[in-house]
């Protein structure tokens, strides 16, 4: 019996060895380190940030999408802003579609932020984070090129404003408005 | 960390405006301060110095001067970053299971305990008395022997 007993305890604690041991893999598995260069970027729907109605990416296919990640409380957001919105200008009559994401921030606030740097292009809220994080987004703002096919052109992570990524960023915008 | 915490009260404060004032507000920040989540830094609000969670304080100062409830503020909270948002798991579904998993990982440490002790007090038996351990030698030969040993008492 006792042996018995020795044997049901140390089969419980293997099972729960078991148990962490595929908690742990779940866990790397389910990891996001967003879409590379080439790969089809992951698909979402999301709410509008002015509250009428969702806007999902796949509705965007057979368009490039410049997919702009944002939050109000994010210092280079604010110095990118002008430079997204003047771009949104010049290349939105090319069929290129701008989606901003604001991530991790309070709509109102948000929407204070649209409202200040008068950006006139789509906005969505991922307030929970869940489609930015399957962007592998670790900061803001980041932004992704992506061509007609829904494929990744470029990735930028950090403002467009930055030196060596401004020039990537319009190569990129020429590369899948060509394609 | 101080200089912090009224400089988000002053600016709330100033942000929030007359049609604002609350005369006996029904919670605080420090108190919710614990229990709402830093989402990008992953921490509670009051051990993160990052912008989101100043912009979150600033948040709750306000609904705080508008009178609103701790719950009122939590639901907020949650309707606009999602039950990730708290630093609690909610009472029900799946999350359940963070509550009570503890309890019963305690239950069950106790009672199978419980049951080793039984068994081991259960295999030992009750107390016995001493009997007298048998010498081997013959009740004359004793006799003898205890005879010599009281000459030396």
């Amino acid at each position: 019996m006792t042996r018995r007993l020795k044997v049901a305890a140390q089969l419980v604690a293997l099972g729960g060895v078991a148990g962490l041991l595929a908690l742990l893999v779940w866990q790397l598995g389910h990891q996001h380190h967003g879409p590379g260069v080439g790969a089809v970027a992951p698909a979402f729907s999301l709410r509008r940030l002015d509250g009428a109605g969702k806007v999902s990416l796949a509705a965007y296919r057979g368009r490039p999408v410049v997919l702009n990640f944002w939050a109000s409380w994010c210092e280079p957001c604010k110095s990118e802003a002008a430079v997204l919105e003047r771009d949104w200008a010049s290349y939105h009559s090319r069929g290129v579609v701008f989606l901003g994401v604001d991530y991790h921030d309070l709509a109102s606030d948000a929407r204070r932020f649209v409202s200040a740097h008068a950006l006139s292009f789509t906005m969505l809220q991922d307030g929970s984070g869940r489609v930015t994080g399957r962007y592998g987004i670790s900061q803001v703002p980041e932004t992704y090129v992506l061509d007609r096919q829904g494929r990744v052109v470029a990735h930028l992570a950090g403002p467009i404003t930055n030196p060596g990524f401004s020039l990537k960023f319009r190569s990129a915008l020429a590369e899948a408005a060509a394609a | 960390m101080i200089l912090r915490f009224f400089g988000v009260v002053a600016l709330a404060l100033a942000l929030a405006g007359p049609a604002a004032a609350c005369a006996r507000p029904r919670t605080s920040l420090t108190y919710l301060e614990g229990q709402v989540m830093c989402p990008t830094c992953h921490t509670t609000l009051d051990q993160s110095d990052s912008q989101a969670a100043r912009q979150i304080e600033v948040f709750i100062s306000k609904r705080i001067a508008q009178c609103a409830t701790a719950d009122q503020i939590r639901s907020d909270l949650v309707a606009n970053y999602g039950q990730g948002i708290l630093a609690a798991p909610s009472h029900k579904g799946f999350d359940l299971l963070a509550w009570w998993l503890p309890v019963a990982g305690v239950l069950g440490g106790g009672l199978v305990l419980a049951f080793g002790v039984w068994r081991w007090s259960r295999r030992r038996g009750p107390d016995e008395p001493d009997e007298p351990e048998d010498s081997g030698l013959d009740e004359e030969t004793e006799r003898r022997l205890d005879d010599l040993l009281a000459r030396f008492d």
